[in-house]
C-alpha cells in the first residue's frame, strides 16, 4: 500500500522503484454473504444489524479496528475510501454499515455493502497470489463462525450475479504513463477485455484516466480456481508491465525533448503553484514520478511522489490540517503541502520576521 | 472444445439465446459466430456491457415466456423479491432467489460467465459430498486438459485422486 512506511522504508530508492515503480499494489476482494438472510439492500434494519454484529464478533480478533460507518461524517468515510478501504458504495452512507481492519491496514471486511460480507486483502507491488492467501487465511477465520451462502453448483452465491462462484475480484494498480504517451494503451485494454479482464482507471476511465492509474481485475468469477484466478492474472500485469516499461524506455529514447518538458514542467508547477486542484495535482505527480523512472529528475524519491498521491486527496489533506476546509481553501492548502514535500517553503511561511 | 459449425477451430464464442422461452446454446469460433450473425461485440466482457446484457436477456425471457410463466414463481418465498424486481436492478434478493429463479437464472448466469460449474474454494461447513463434488469436478477439468496436452504423468496422478474421491462423491 502506497505510504506503508512498514514495508517500504528498508528499501533503497532504486530497490522501492523496481519494485513499485510500475505495479503499485495488489488486492483481492471476495464477496460473502450469511446463508437464509436477505442480502443487504433487501434486508430489514433488525436483520443488517444482526449481521453486522455477528460479522464483528467473528472478525474481532484478526481485525480489531472496527469502525460503524452509518451516521459518521461524509469526511471520515471519504479518507477510508481514498485510502481504498472502502468501497465507492460505502461512501455513500449506507444503513448499518461497518468496516472492521487490521492495524497495518492490509486486510479488511466491510460489512453490509452490497453483500454482507466484502472481505479484503491488499499488497504493495506485484503480490496477487500473496494477497489471496491473506484473504484466503481471513476467510477461514470468519466462516469458523459464520455460515456462508454457497451452492455446490453457482459457489458462493452473491447479491449480484457477475460475482457468483469464488465471488472473488483480484486487482492490480498500475501506473501506465508510458502506453498512455505512446499511444498504445486503447488496443492494449481492447485486448485486455477480450480475454476477460477489465481495465479501469482509478480516477476517471479509459485514456482519460487521471495520473495515468489503472485497476486490471479479472472479470469471470464462475467456473476458475482462486489460484487460477490469481496465477493468470499475475502473468498478465507482470507482461503488462514489461510492455509499460518498453513503452517509457521509447518515449524516452525517441521523444526525448518531449518527455524531458513533461517532466520539467510538472516539477515547476508543483513546485511554484500557490492553487492546485486534486486532479491537477494527480495528473503532475504521474509526470513526475515517470520523470524519476526515467532518470530524468534525480532531486525527489519515488516513495515522496506516491506519499502525496494520497495526501493531495480532499479528505487526507483536511485531515492532515486537522480541520474541515472548502474548495478554495483546499486548493491553497494543497499547493503549500506539494511545494512543502517536494523540496520549496511554503508561501505562509515566507514571511520573515526581521 | 471445438466449433460446434467448423469442428476446427476451438470454440470461443459461447452463447445462450433465449428464444420462445427455450434456451438454446452455441459454442463457436468467433468467424462462424460472425458468419452466423451472431454479435460479438468488442467489450463483452466489461462490467457494463455484462449488467446490461442480463437484463437484456431478462427482458427477454420476460416477453418471450408471456403469461404461461407468470404464473410460475414470481416472488421468491424467502425474501419476497419479484422477479420484477430482479428484471429492474440485476441484482438478487437472497440466497434463495437462485433456487427460487432457477429456470430464468441459472442459463442467464452461465452465459453472463462463460462457464457452469463453481471449481474454486468450498466452506470448511459444506458437508463432504459437497465438496468432493466441487473437487470431483475441478478434477475431471484437469484430466481433460491433461490428457489433450499429452501430460499423461500428471493424467495419471489425476486419475488417482479421483478414484480416491469415488466413494464419498455422487455428483448428479
Amino acid at each position: 500500500m502506497k505510504g506503508d512506511d512498514s514495508v517500504t522504508a528498508p528499501l533503497t530508492e532504486e530497490a522501492y522503484r523496481e519494485a513499485f515503480g510500475i505495479v503499485l499494489s495488489s488486492r483481492v476482494r471476495l464477496a460473502r454473504n450469511l446463508r437464509g438472510l436477505p442480502f443487504p439492500d433487501r434486508a430489514s434494519p433488525a436483520i443488517r444489524a444482526d449481521v453486522l454484529h455477528r460479522v464483528c464478533q467473528a472478525a474481532k480478533t484478526e481485525l480489531p479496528v472496527q469502525d460503524v460507518l452509518a451516521g459518521t461524517e461524509r469526511l471520515f468515510r471519504q479518507r477510508l475510501f481514498e485510502a481504498h478501504l472502502i468501497s465507492r458504495s460505502l461512501l455513500e452512507e449506507r444503513p448499518e454499515s461497518a468496516v472492521c481492519m487490521d492495524e497495518a491496514r492490509h486486510r479488511a471486511v466491510m460489512v453490509n455493502e452490497e453483500d454482507h460480507l466484502r472481505i479484503q486483502a491488499l499488497r504493495p507491488g506485484l503480490a496477487l497470489q500473496g494477497a489471496w492467501q491473506d484473504a484466503n487465511a481471513l476467510d477461514d477465520v470468519l466462516e469458523q463462525q459464520l455460515d456462508y451462502a454457497f451452492s455446490s453448483v453457482l459457489g458462493y452465491l452473491t447479491c449480484c450475479p457477475t460475482n457468483v462462484g469464488t465471488g472473488m475480484r483480484a486487482s492490480a494498480l498500475m501506473h501506465l504513463p508510458g502506453l498512455v504517451q505512446m499511444q498504445e494503451i486503447e488496443p492494449i485494454i481492447r485486448g485486455l477485455n477480450k480475454i476477460g479482464l477489465t481495465v479501469r482507471g482509478r480516477w476517471g476511465e479509459g485514456t482519460a484516466a487521471i495520473g495515468h492509474l489503472f485497476q486490471v481485475s479479472n472479470q469471470m468469477t464462475l467456473g476458475l480456481s482462486e489460484n487460477r484466478i490469481v496465477k493468470d492474472l499475475e502473468q498478465i500485469v507482470d507482461e503488462l508491465a514489461r510492455h509499460e516499461a518498453n513503452a517509457r524506455e521509447r518515449f524516452k529514447r525517441e521523444q526525448r525533448r518531449k518527455a524531458t518538458d513533461l517532466v520539467a514542467r510538472a516539477e515547476g508547477v508543483l513546485l511554484s503553484a500557490r492553487l492546485m486542484t486534486t486532479q491537477e495535482a494527480l495528473e503532475r505527480l504521474s509526470e513526475l514520478r515517470l520523470g524519476i523512472a526515467l532518470g530524468l529528475t534525480k532531486k525527489i524519491e519515488m516513495r515522496t511522489v506516491d506519499r502525496l498521491l494520497l495526501d493531495v486527496q480532499p479528505a487526507h489533506l483536511q485531515t492532515l490540517a486537522e480541520r474541515a476546509m472548502g474548495r478554495d481553501e483546499r486548493d491553497e492548502v494543497r499547493a503549500d503541502r506539494l511545494r512543502t514535500a517536494l523540496g520549496r517553503r511554503p508561501s505562509r511561511r515566507t514571511k520573515r520576521s526581521t | 472444445m471445438l466449433c460446434e459449425n467448423c469442428q476446427q477451430n476451438p470454440a470461443t464464442v459461447h452463447v445462450t439465446q433465449i428464444v420462445d422461452g427455450k434456451v438454446a446454446k452455441f459454442h463457436l469460433c468467433e468467424t462462424c459466430a460472425q458468419l452466423k450473425g451472431l454479435d460479438v461485440p468488442e467489450q463483452a466482457l466489461d462490467l457494463g456491457n455484462m449488467l446490461e446484457t442480463l437484463k437484456e436477456q431478462l427482458n427477454q425471457l420476460q416477453t418471450a415466456s408471456g403469461p404461461a410463466t407468470l404464473e410460475r414463481a414470481v416472488t421468491c418465498p424467502v425474501c419476497g423479491t419479484t422477479r420484477t424486481e430482479i428484471l429492474k436492478t440485476g441484482r438478487m434478493g437472497c440466497d434463495h432467489c437462485y433456487e427460487a429463479f432457477t429456470a430464468e437464472m441459472l442459463p442467464v448466469v452461465m452465459s453472463l460467465q462463460h462457464a457452469e460449474q463453481h471449481m474454486g474454494k468450498v466452506p470448511q461447513r459444506s458437508s463432504k459430498r459437497m465438496k468432493a463434488s466441487v473437487e470431483w469436478v475441478r478434477l475431471r477439468r484437469e484430466l481433460e486438459q491433461a490428457v489433450a496436452g499429452e501430460n499423461y504423468e500428471q493424467a495419471a496422478h489425476l486419475r488417482d485422486q479421483i478414484k480416491a474421491l469415488t466413494p464419498v462423491e455422487a455428483p448428479t
